[in-house]
């Protein structure tokens, strides 16, 4: 406790409320209220409607909803393997290998998603690995784009993984690859899950590579909410919004509940 | 079969550090042998060599007749018990003990009747579903124990088993270890640890080391009795040093003159007289020492008394006092010959 | 080593000699190491070989669009990350130190807010300060104006929309590693501080401040680049007048299909990112240890 004084605690709270509610309470809210309006001409929206979820839900709405989905755990699940395979391999070399392997794989953090995009759309517009107009090419992007970040969580819970229970293993005679299946892997368990949470939202939200990258018939949820938006129907771009964040928080909430079923078991 | 453990001449280095040294030590197969130490003096070190988590800089291990030095952990059929329990949190307590013979291929059938006998033999069968973390730290401890009793090993290598545990559940482990090493002769036990109660329990016999350096071996009774260093005479018992001089029959401190058996040592040579604190007694008798008290602890059964004597501050542990003397005033103690000890010289009290 | 081999043959049959039985480490790491080869360092080469097509970046450097964006990004990034520590620090601090009921419902939120794309803040900054938004609305309301576009707020599709909607997005990426760099601050510590006599604001600059300092720099740093590196905010205001590398970038060779344009400036991009990249881990490893 810094602030001992009721009312400075009271002031504290003030600044809090009058900084943390209109900056970011308020957007969401905004986005939803308009998710349910027709007009909003004033200080309040009007016209209540659910129309906008009618549309949302059916057509190409849905389709770019199950898109969005089957590109993310896709994406998820790749970069999860490769970024779990890579910081595994990681810590079991030493010195410069491990820096090296390490900056390697953080480095499509730093890289501008839109670069990402346009080194993707070069590379794979040319044979021999035509992608470009298939729907891989926006999973391939997808992928990148997160495995810096599952890989980034997993080297830090193999940091934070006590040696002590691969030594006790080792020494009660199990080999290394009984080891990783039976000890390693099934404590990274939380971990690995949360990554996946992690890579699935940002794949669920993902617009930059994207644009640059989708067929036609592969059109993820953010770019329908920007096509939406920019051909002005701002209350339909909300009630996809909504969805996506829907159905991005729905996923996060299963997997964390697979988390602690699993760090309890 | 059983196979005891060799270490000859092990060296660990890491980069100039050396943690230890040129450690050369036997030990006998069904034998129980304590490396007790402060913390740092490479006992833990010398026990991973063993088990396979520390590579020699140089010399050899051998297990039995195995040279194991260059193999991986898991070929050296070791069973140990590291003072975290190392428990896997995921595994119920069945599993955790079934671990090691899945691991090593044993046949499928046999297993839950080694696990049921490996949680018997520890006292654990009633908790053979739960999950670690539903069970206390002694408990955990003799699942630990049971895990890597399961394997059946030859060698048994325990770091430090009972420092996580209070110090009344420790005394139970103690003897519910030594009686496991009575039903088990055959498996030779490394034991780790800093507690020289738990050495002198246990232990058919003792290395003592400091600072990566094996001081002294010997059984209990001789380590406590004869010490052959300073070093174990107070890591070991917490002995009073006292610099002496050589003389015909007996020794020389600051003036007084004391008859101990000399042996050996050359008469005026320095030495160091080692007497135990609870073999010296309050009040006149032979080998008088005259001084004055310091310090008085109250101990419960006992009181220990801190006496300076001739600048010398010289411990005493006595049978409870009526009436403890004050700081400061005069008393005499005194020892019987036989219960001190000569060693070579080169140690300063303190 | 080999003569201790001759002193002691292996006779125990579990044992087998063989010498061959593990691969080496690294040999581990080439699998996930092609892979990325593939899908992302090989790309990102013909990125740059394209670049060097003749006369790109003399072009493409010389045109004022190129530095105009080139300046663009450089300030809002600069701009929100300062905007971003600022308020960040602040709210982290009065969440850590100064709890009020819902302080966890908070860091849920916080949590929450980072798994959102960055374009849903400027789609609901169109609605609060938007021609025809909330705010607008509320002014024109006062002042009985006649048509609500009328109204104060323009901003939002100026640079100072995306700044705005940069600091909102961005902040809580500093508040994370700030709760968690305060939830390791040794309590006692500000308790012998405060009994001492010390005043809460000497405290935070001369107690909490300096510990935390390493997270608030790791936690800017990474602002700094997802900045430089956004993209969402700035397509979603739809300002003309804002252009960024990213947004450049985009046009080039989306809507322009020059490829070898948009391989220049996605290099200059590629170089000022990945260049702070590595000062922030440079940082933030100095933060961890």
């Amino acid at each position: 406790m810094l602030v001992h004084s009721r009312s400075g605690r009271r002031a504290s709270w003030l600044v809090f409320a009058v900084l943390f509610v209109p900056l970011f309470a308020v957007p969401l809210l905004v986005i939803v209220a308009a998710s349910f309006s027709t007009h909003w001409s004033g200080a309040f929206p009007s016209g209540p409607t659910t129309e906008h979820y009618a549309a949302a839900v059916r057509g190409e709405s849905l389709q770019a909803l199950t898109t969005s989905l089957v590109t993310a755990v896709a994406a998820s699940l790749l970069a999860l393997t490769l970024g779990t395979w890579a910081a595994l391999a990681a810590a079991a070399l030493r010195g410069r290998g491990r820096r090296i392997l390490d900056a390697l794989f953080v480095l499509p953090l730093a890289v501008p998603s839109v670069v990402v995009g346009l080194a993707v759309l070069v590379a794979f517009s040319r044979p021999p690995l035509l992608l470009n107009g298939t729907r891989w090419i926006v999973i391939l992007a997808h992928t990148v784009l997160v495995t810096a970040f599952a890989h980034q969580s997993v080297s830090a819970a193999i940091r934070r993984l006590d040696p002590m229970y691969e030594q006790a293993a080792a020494g009660l005679g199990a080999r290394p690859s009984y080891v990783l299946l039976r000890v390693r892997l099934p404590l990274l368990l939380p971990s690995l899950s949360a990554a996946a949470g992690l890579c699935f939202a940002l794949s669920m939200g993902e617009l930059s590579a994207t644009m640059m990258l989708y067929p036609p018939d592969w059109t993820p949820l953010p770019v329908l909410v920007f096509t939406a938006t920019d051909r002005g129907s701002l209350f339909i771009g909300s009630a996809l919004a909504v969805v996506l964040m829907a159905a991005t928080l729905l996923v996060l909430l299963a997997v964390s509940r697979i988390r602690t079923k699993a760090s309890y078991r | 079969m059983t196979s005891g453990i060799r270490f000859d001449g092990v060296t660990v280095r890491y980069g100039d550090t050396t943690v230890l040294d040129a450690l050369t030590l036997t030990v006998e197969p069904g034998e129980v042998m304590a490396l007790l130490g402060p913390s740092g003096s490479g006992k833990t070190t010398a026990l991973r060599t063993v088990a396979g988590f520390v590579t020699p800089s140089a010399g050899r291990v051998h297990i039995g007749d195995r040279d194991v030095t260059d193999l991986p952990p898991y070929k050296r059929g070791i069973g140990m018990v590291v003072q975290q329990y190392a428990l896997f949190p995921h595994l119920r307590v069945d599993e955790n003990v079934a671990f090691g013979l899945k691991a090593r291929k044993h046949p499928r059938a046999e297993i839950p009747g080694r696990v049921a006998e490996a949680l018997e033999m520890t006292g654990m069968g009633a908790y053979a579903r739960r999950h670690p973390r539903e069970l206390s730290g002694g408990q955990q401890q003799r699942v630990a124990i049971a895990r890597a009793l399961a394997i059946r090993p030859d060698v048994l290598l325990l770091d430090e088993p009972l420092s996580a545990l209070d110090a009344q559940l420790r005394s139970g482990m103690l003897a519910e270890l030594a009686r496991l090493h009575r039903e088990l002769p055959d498996v030779s036990i490394l034991y780790v640890t800093h507690d020289q109660v738990e050495a002198l329990t246990l232990a058919d016999r003792i290395s003592v080391m400091d600072r990566a350096r094996l001081q002294d071996c010997g059984t209990p009774q001789e380590l406590y009795r004869r010490p052959r260093t300073a070093f174990t005479a107070s890591f070991v018992g917490n002995a009073n040093l006292l610099p002496v001089r050589v003389g015909p029959d007996g020794v020389d401190l600051a003036g007084t003159a004391l008859k101990v058996p000399v042996g050996d040592a050359a008469p005026g040579a320095a030495a160091t007289l080692c007497v135990r604190p609870h073999l010296i007694g309050l009040g006149e008798g032979p080998n008088a020492l005259r001084g004055r008290i310091a310090e008085v602890q109250w101990r419960g059964a006992t009181h220990r008394l801190y006496v300076d004597v001739d600048g010398h501050r010289v411990k005493a542990d006595v049978r409870e006092l009526r009436d403890t003397p004050p700081l400061g005033s005069e008393v005499t103690l005194h020892f019987a010959p036989e219960d001190a000890v000569l060693l070579a010289a080169g140690v300063n009290d303190g | 080593m080999a003569s201790a081999q001759a002193t002691a043959p292996p006779v125990v049959t579990a044992v087998r000699p063989h010498r061959s039985r593990t691969v080496p480490a690294w040999v581990w790491a080439l699998p996930p190491v092609a892979v990325l080869g593939l899908v992302f360092l090989y790309p990102l080469g013909l990125v740059v070989q394209e670049s060097l097509a003749p006369g790109a970046y003399a072009e493409v450097l010389a045109s004022a669009s190129f530095r105009d964006a080139l300046v663009t990004t450089v300030w809002l990034a600069v701009g929100a990350t300062v905007g971003c520590l600022v308020l960040g620090f602040v709210l982290a601090l009065i969440v850590a130190f100064v709890p009020f009921p819902g302080a966890k419902a908070v860091s849920r939120f916080i949590d929450v807010f980072l798994s959102f794309p960055s374009f849903l803040i400027t789609l609901a900054l169109l609605f609060v300060y938007g021609t025809v938004g909330m705010a607008n609305g509320l002014w024109t309301g006062a002042t009985g104006a006649d048509a609500v576009s009328d109204g104060p707020f323009h901003f939002l599709t100026t640079p100072w929309g995306v700044l705005l909607a940069e600091i909102t997005y961005f902040t809580p990426f500093v508040m994370r590693p700030l709760l968690a760099a305060f939830s390791q601050l040794d309590t006692a510590q500000l308790e012998v501080a405060s009994s001492l006599g010390a005043r809460p604001a000497r405290i935070v600059r001369r107690v909490i401040l300096p510990e935390v300092l390493p997270a608030l720099a790791a936690g800017g740093s990474l602002v700094l680049v997802m900045c430089l590196n956004e993209f969402g905010i700035v397509l979603f205001t739809g300002a003309k007048g804002v252009t960024t590398l990213p947004m450049l970038v985009y046009s080039q060779a989306i809507l322009e299909s020059d490829y070898a344009a948009a391989c220049v400036v996605a290099v200059v991009n590629v170089a000022l990112s990945v260049g702070l990249y590595a000062v922030y881990r440079v940082v933030s490893r100095r933060a961890g240890a």
